[in-house]
C-alpha cells in the first residue's frame, strides 16, 4: 500500500493540473488505514503507559532485541550483573537505565549503545509527536502518548507514517504553488478565455444550422462557415495551450520572472535585430559629444519613439509569460536600447574588432561609461567573427545582480558565485581593469575581464558603494582581443559555486548548510 | 412594436448568431462591439434589453453597467451580462454592479433568447 501512496505523491509531482484537494482526499484514505492499524495494535498492548517516553524505547527495544536473539530473560540478568525481577522492571519501562548498565546490556545484546537507545528513533518519535499534533487529523484521535511503543513495536510503520506525512506536506505545498501559478498565470487565463469564446461561437453557430430548417441558403452557408473558421481557430488554441501546458510540465522547478528574463535574453543571443535597426537611425540624433547630454538625449529617445519596438518584443516572447517578468524585460530592453542608440552596431562592431574589445578605449570612443561598453559586448552577434561575451554585474555584497550568460560557464542561479572569481576581488582595486585566467573544474578556459566602480552620491567623509562589472569570454575567444593571455599569466583554478563545486580540498570552500 | 435589444458583444460571429436568434423571436436588435459606443447608443435610443459583455474594448462590461445603473433613465434597464470566465467572482461582481442575469459563454440558443424574452417581460409589466 505504501507503494501505491508513494506512486500517488509521484503522479502528483508530475502533474501540475490536478488539483490540491484530490491529493489531500487520496492520501488522507491511506492515512486513516493507517491509523486504525495503529488503533488495533494498541488494543493488543498490554503495556502501561510509561512515564518516561524516551526511555520506553528503551525498554522495550531491550525485551525486543532480547527475543531476537534468542536470550532467556534470566540468562541476560545474570550476564549484566543484575537480578532478574530487576531486568523486567527495565524491559516494561518501569526503571530508567544509563552509564554502566546501559554499556553492559547493550554488550550483551550485541548493539551499540546509540543503537540500544535508537537516536535514529528519537528522530522518528519526534517526527510522530508534530503528526499527532497537526489540526488536520485531530479528528483520526491519534494515541499522541502512545507512538514510542509504535516505534517500539512496528518501526516499519512508523517510519512509514512519518515518509507519507513528510511526502504529503511536501506535495501539498507544491501543490498550492502550482495552483497559485495556473490562477495567476496571465497566459493560461487568456488562452482558455479565448477558447471558450470560440467554443461560444460553434456551438450558438451549429444549433443554428441543425436547429432552423427554414433558414435561407446563403445564411446557413455562413452559419457553416462561422462553425469553420472558429473550430480551425479553436484547434489552434487547443495545441497553443498543449504545447504551453507541455512546456510547463517540463520545467521542474517553477520559474521565477528573472529566470524568465534570463531565458528570453538567452533564446535571443543577448540581440535583438529590430532595436539594432531602429537605433541606427536614431543615433543620427545625437550631436553633442558630452557624455551626459549623450546618455539623456539617447534615453529620451528610447523612450519617445522605441517603446512601441519595445512592446512588440516583450508581447511576441514565448518566455515571457508573466506580468512581472514582461515589465523586467521591458525596462532591460531599455537599457540595451539606450546602449543601442550610443553605439550603433555597425560602427560598435567595426570599432570593437579594431581596438581589441579594449573595453576602456571603446568607452572613449563613443564616450560612454565602462560598464556601458561592457553590457554592449554581448550584443555582438558571434557568426561575425567576433568573440561572444557574457556579462555579470555584481554588488558589494557578492550577489550577481545581473547576467548575460554564456554557454559551458556554468553560473551559480540560486547561490553566490565562487569566492575565487576576480569579479570579488576587483573591488579591493577600484577601477583598475583586472584580468583573470580561470580553469573551471570542467576543464574549460575562460577569460575574466573586471572593473569596480562606485556608484551613488558620495562625498569626503561619506561610504563608498562599489558595483562590479565584469565580462567573460572563452580563452580561445580572448586570442581575438587584448586581454589574450600569454603563457606568463597564471591560471588560476576557480569553480562555479560552492554547493556545484567538486574542489573538495579548496580552503575557501563554503560548508553546504545542508549537506555539512 | 417589436422590442429593441442592443447586443454589446465584441466577437463578430458571435454577435451574427445572436442577431438571428433574436430577430427570429421577434426582437429589433441592435449591435455594438464597444464599450463606449454601447453606452452612448443605450442613452440614445429606447431600448428594451441589453446583452452586455464583460470584455469589451474602450470600456469594459462592468464600467458599461456602473454608468447606467447611475443614470436616472437607465437605472431600471434590464441587462443581462455575459462573460466567457464564468467564474463565482465574476458572477457576484456582475449582480452586485446591478445586472439583472448573468451568463456565461458557451450558451445554449435557447437559454439566451429566453433570458432575453424574460427580461423583455419584466420590463413590460
Amino acid at each position: 500500500m505504501c507503494g501505491w501512496i508513494i506512486r500517488s505523491i509521484c503522479q502528483m509531482n508530475n502533474n501540475n493540473l490536478t488539483n490540491h484537494n484530490f491529493f489531500v482526499k487520496k492520501l488522507s484514505d491511506p492515512l486513516q488505514f493507517l491509523s486504525k492499524t495503529i488503533q488495533m495494535t494498541h488494543a493488543r498492548s498490554s503495556a502501561k503507559s510509561p512515564p518516561d517516553r524516551h526511555a520506553s524505547i528503551l525498554g522495550t527495544r531491550v525485551r525486543q532485541r532480547r527475543r531476537e536473539i534468542g536470550l532467556g530473560q534470566a540468562e541476560l540478568a545474570k550476564r549484566v550483573g543484575i537480578s532478574p525481577s530487576y531486568l523486567n522492571l527495565i524491559e516494561w519501562n518501569k526503571r530508567r537505565i544509563a552509564g554502566r548498565l546501559l554499556g553492559k546490556i547493550a554488550e550483551a545484546l550485541d548493539l551499540s549503545v546509540d543503537e540500544l537507545q535508537g537516536v535514529g528513533e528519537r528522530r522518528l518519535l519526534e517526527a510522530l509527536d508534530e503528526i499527532a499534533g497537526l489540526g488536520a487529523y485531530a479528528h483520526l484521535g491519534i494515541e499522541g502518548e502512545r507512538s514510542a511503543e509504535l516505534i517500539g513495536r512496528f518501526p516499519g510503520w512508523a517510519r512509514a507514517i512519518a515518509t507519507v506525512a513528510r511526502a504529503e506536506r511536501e506535495a501539498t505545498a507544491r501543490a498550492s504553488a502550482l495552483s497559485d501559478r495556473l490562477s495567476n498565470d496571465p497566459f493560461l487565463g487568456e488562452a482558455i478565455h479565448r477558447m471558450l469564446t470560440r467554443i461560444s461561437a460553434v456551438r450558438s453557430a451549429s444549433e443554428i444550422v441543425s436547429d432552423y430548417h427554414d433558414i435561407e441558403p446563403e445564411r446557413r452557408d455562413r452559419f457553416l462557415e462561422i462553425v469553420r473558421d472558429e473550430s480551425r481557430a479553436l484547434s489552434g488554441a487547443g495545441e497553443a495551450l498543449a504545447a504551453y501546458l507541455d512546456k510547463a510540465e517540463d520545467a521542474d522547478r517553477i520559474l521565477t520572472p528573472t529566470d524568465e528574463v534570463e531565458t528570453f535574453f538567452e533564446t535571443n543571443d543577448n540581440n535583438f535585430s529590430a532595436i539594432e535597426v531602429a537605433a541606427e537611425a536614431l543615433a543620427r540624433e545625437l550631436t553633442d559629444p558630452r557624455p551626459i547630454s549623450r546618455r539623456k538625449k539617447a534615453q529620451g529617445l528610447v523612450e519617445t519613439r522605441l517603446g512601441s519596438v519595445i512592446d512588440q518584443i516583450v508581447q511576441s516572447s514565448v518566455d515571457l509569460a508573466t506580468e512581472p517578468a514582461r515589465l523586467r524585460a521591458s525596462r532591460a530592453l531599455m537599457d540595451y536600447a539606450v546602449g543601442a542608440v550610443l553605439m550603433p552596431l555597425s560602427q560598435f562592431s567595426r570599432g570593437a574588432a579594431e581596438l581589441g574589445y579594449d573595453i576602456e578605449a571603446l568607452a572613449e570612443m563613443f564616450s560612454v561609461e565602462i560598464e556601458v561598453v561592457c553590457h554592449r559586448l554581448t550584443a555582438l552577434p558571434g557568426e561575425t567573427g567576433s568573440p561572444t561575451f557574457a556579462y555579470f554585474r555584481s554588488n558589494a555584497a557578492g550577489t550577481i545582480i545581473e547576467m548575460l550568460g554564456l554557454p559551458g560557464l556554468a553560473l551559480p542561479r540560486y547561490a553566490s558565485a565562487c569566492p575565487l572569481w576576480a569579479l570579488f576581488r576587483a573591488q579591493q582595486s577600484p577601477e583598475a581593469v583586472i584580468r583573470q585566467r580561470a580553469l573551471f573544474p570542467s576543464g574549460k578556459r575562460f577569460v575574466f575581464v573586471v572593473r569596480a566602480r562606485h556608484t551613488g552620491p558620495t562625498g569626503f567623509g561619506k561610504p563608498r558603494h562599489y558595483l562590479t562589472d565584469m565580462i567573460a569570454m572563452t580563452e580561445e575567444d580572448a586570442g581575438l582581443t587584448v586581454y589574450a593571455p600569454d603563457s606568463a599569466v597564471a591560471v588560476e583554478e576557480v569553480g562555479p559555486s560552492c554547493r556545484l563545486c567538486p574542489r573538495h580540498a579548496c580552503i575557501h570552500r563554503v560548508e553546504d548548510p545542508l549537506a555539512g | 412594436m417589436a422590442k429593441r435589444v442592443l447586443v454589446a458583444e465584441d466577437e463578430p460571429n458571435i454577435v451574427e448568431s445572436i442577431s438571428f436568434l433574436l430577430e427570429r423571436a421577434g426582437f429589433e436588435v441592435l449591435v455594438e462591439m464597444d464599450g463606449r459606443s454601447a453606452l452612448e447608443v443605450a442613452k440614445r435610443n429606447d431600448l428594451d434589453v441589453l446583452i452586455l459583455d464583460v470584455m469589451l474594448p474602450e470600456l469594459d462590461g462592468y464600467e458599461v453597467l456602473r454608468q447606467l445603473r447611475a443614470d436616472d433613465r437607465l437605472k431600471d434597464l434590464p441587462i443581462l451580462m455575459l462573460t466567457a470566465k464564468g467564474q463565482r467572482e465574476d458572477r457576484e461582481t456582475a449582480l452586485e454592479s446591478g445586472a439583472n442575469l448573468f451568463m456565461t459563454k458557451p450558451f445554449a440558443n435557447a437559454e439566451i433568447v429566453a433570458a432575453v424574452q424574460q427580461l423583455a417581460e419584466s420590463r413590460a409589466g
